[in-house]
């Protein structure tokens, strides 16, 4: 009982600093569509990419740990499964993060100033998505109770996401430029999307795993 | 001595069988190891049977007066009804087994005692309904604490599983102080040189060799089956059901662990809704509870007759 305690303890302290390396990422991911909008400059992307990228790649490998932690037997039954599947759910979000500035430094897009302001929204509305979203898996190893509450705020956020992605698309195709930009910001801001869209998914876990555990 | 055998062999099967209802969700889903759920068991079992294991030997052997005859029909007649019960996959009862075969001697050689009876009687109904009162008086005194107390989901599994290997040991001790009288208590005053103390001992002995030995198919079973139940409902089942059947062994009645189960989930089903329960089980428990005491009184009642005893 004793081993399942201290691992129980570094299952949390790992998934704290998993949540750590999301922010982070999330963060980096907002300041690269920053400086993407007020002057490109494709070595400062080059070196915004890479710092997204690494903190993506240590939450990749905090994750790795969890599920040997996991695989190790630790915790009882009921959480470890639950578990498993928030951290998958949880990893999709910095991937689609990363991939999405990515695409901006292979593809070389540039942003039109004319969408800037509706991207820069984007971004922050997703940014917050995240950050809420992690607000309620902190929520669920301190007070399981209150992550509904929080999971509400990431669908009222997740919605706003939609909204102005749907916003974007509609400028983008109702402007002059040529088809292929036209084709390539919409895949940009579909993905840019896609960081709302997976907090949500995650936010539908922590749902089903506070219904799971509520009398 | 040699009589004996035949209630250690009772005890040895009761073993093998009760204590899943106690440890079976705990095994079956490796939050405790079979080998240290059977040992603690065991001790617990032990325990309990030896500190207050005599007073159901004592009502029990104040049944009907017993030969060395009559004894070994009693137990071979209840444990022929444990037998077909278990063949159709019936909830055994072997509380209600073994008193239908006394109750079959006792009519037949016309020396039944109605007070020890209606004492008896009375436990089978009780049993279900104590139970199913404590799981509805748990459930609402814990659904108000995980309510209002903060806690992660991680402490809450913690401390539901942690709680479920401490109620299971607790229920084991209450398996050894009500049941032992099912496998030694009507040898009580029979064998010279063995009193109520001693045949508590070997009874509660024979019950946790069952557990160690036998009891691992029928835990990890059992463990699968209310897996379907969550802990928590898990946790009230198995409380509800130590407290009642401790509460028994301590007025002397031996009862029925697996009917104390059944009233516990139906207790929680009450409360959580009535849909989820199924009509099955619920069947198959009316069945058990009528035909183990029958089928026993029966078989013992014609023995008696072929054998003309007494």
């Amino acid at each position: 009982m004793n081993r399942l305690q201290s691992k129980q303890r570094a299952v949390q302290e790992r998934i704290a600093s998993y949540c750590e390396q999301i922010s982070l990422c999330v963060e980096r991911f907002k300041t690269t569509f920053g400086e993407c909008c007020t002057c490109f400059d494709r070595q400062k992307v080059q070196k915004s990419f890479d710092s997204v990228h690494l903190a993506e790649g240590r939450a990749d490998d905090i994750r790795r740990e969890l599920e040997n932690l996991m695989y190790s037997r630790a915790l009882f039954p009921e959480s470890r499964g639950d578990i498993l599947g928030l951290i998958e759910s949880m990893d999709r979000v910095p991937n689609c993060a990363e991939s999405a500035v990515r695409m901006i430094l292979n593809q070389h897009i540039s942003l039109p100033p004319e969408i800037c302001d509706q991207i820069t929204e984007l971004v922050s509305v997703c940014t917050k998505c995240v950050l809420t979203m992690l607000e309620g898996v902190s929520q669920l190893f301190n007070n399981f109770i209150d992550a509904s509450i929080t999971v509400g705020k990431i669908d009222k956020l997740e919605s706003e996401a939609d909204r102005i992605e749907s916003d974007l698309i509609d400028r983008i195709f109702s402007s002059d430029m040529p088809d292929l930009q036209k084709i390539l910001l919409r895949d940009l801001v579909d993905k840019i999307g896609g960081v709302a869209d997976r907090s949500e998914s995650v936010g539908d876990r922590i749902r089903i795993m506070v219904a799971k555990r509520s009398v | 001595m040699l009589a004996l055998a035949g209630g250690v062999y009772l005890g040895w099967a009761l073993g093998a069988n009760d204590a899943a209802n106690f440890f079976g969700t705990a095994v079956g889903s490796r939050v405790i190891s079979f080998r240290r759920a059977s040992v603690l068991c065991a001790l617990a079992v032990l325990a309990g049977a030896a500190l207050q294991g005599q007073a159901g030997i004592h009502t029990l052997s104040g049944l009907t007066e017993q030969t060395v005859t009559t004894l070994i029909i009693v137990s071979v007649s209840a444990a022929i009804t444990i037998t077909m019960m278990t063949m159709f996959g019936l909830p055994i009862s072997t509380s209600q087994a073994v008193v239908g075969a006394i109750i079959g001697i006792g009519i037949a050689t016309r020396n039944l005692s109605t007070s020890g009876l209606a004492k008896v009687a009375i436990s089978w109904l009780a049993t279900p309904l104590g139970s199913m009162f404590f799981a509805v008086l748990f459930f609402i005194v814990l659904r108000w604490v995980s309510r209002h107390v903060r806690m992660g989901i991680l402490t809450r599994d913690k401390l539901l599983w942690t709680g479920l290997v401490v109620v299971g040991t607790y229920g084991s001790y209450a398996l050894g102080a009500n049941n032992v009288a099912n496998a030694t208590g009507i040898y009580s005053g029979v064998i010279p040189g063995l009193n109520d103390f001693h045949l508590a001992v070997i009874g509660g002995g024979a019950i946790g060799l069952g557990v160690i030995t036998f009891s691992r198919r029928v835990m990890e079973s059992v463990g699968k089956r209310l897996m379907r139940l969550d802990a928590f409902t898990a946790f009230i089942a198995v409380s509800s059901m130590a407290a009642t059947v401790h509460i028994f062994a301590v007025i002397g009645v031996p009862v029925s662990t697996s009917q104390a189960l059944i009233g516990a989930i139906l207790g929680v089903g009450i409360l959580r809704g009535l849909q989820n329960l199924k009509a099955r089980m619920l069947l198959n428990f009316s069945i058990g509870w009528i035909f183990a005491p029958l089928i026993s009184f029966v078989l013992s009642a014609a023995a008696s007759a072929i054998w003309s005893v007494g």
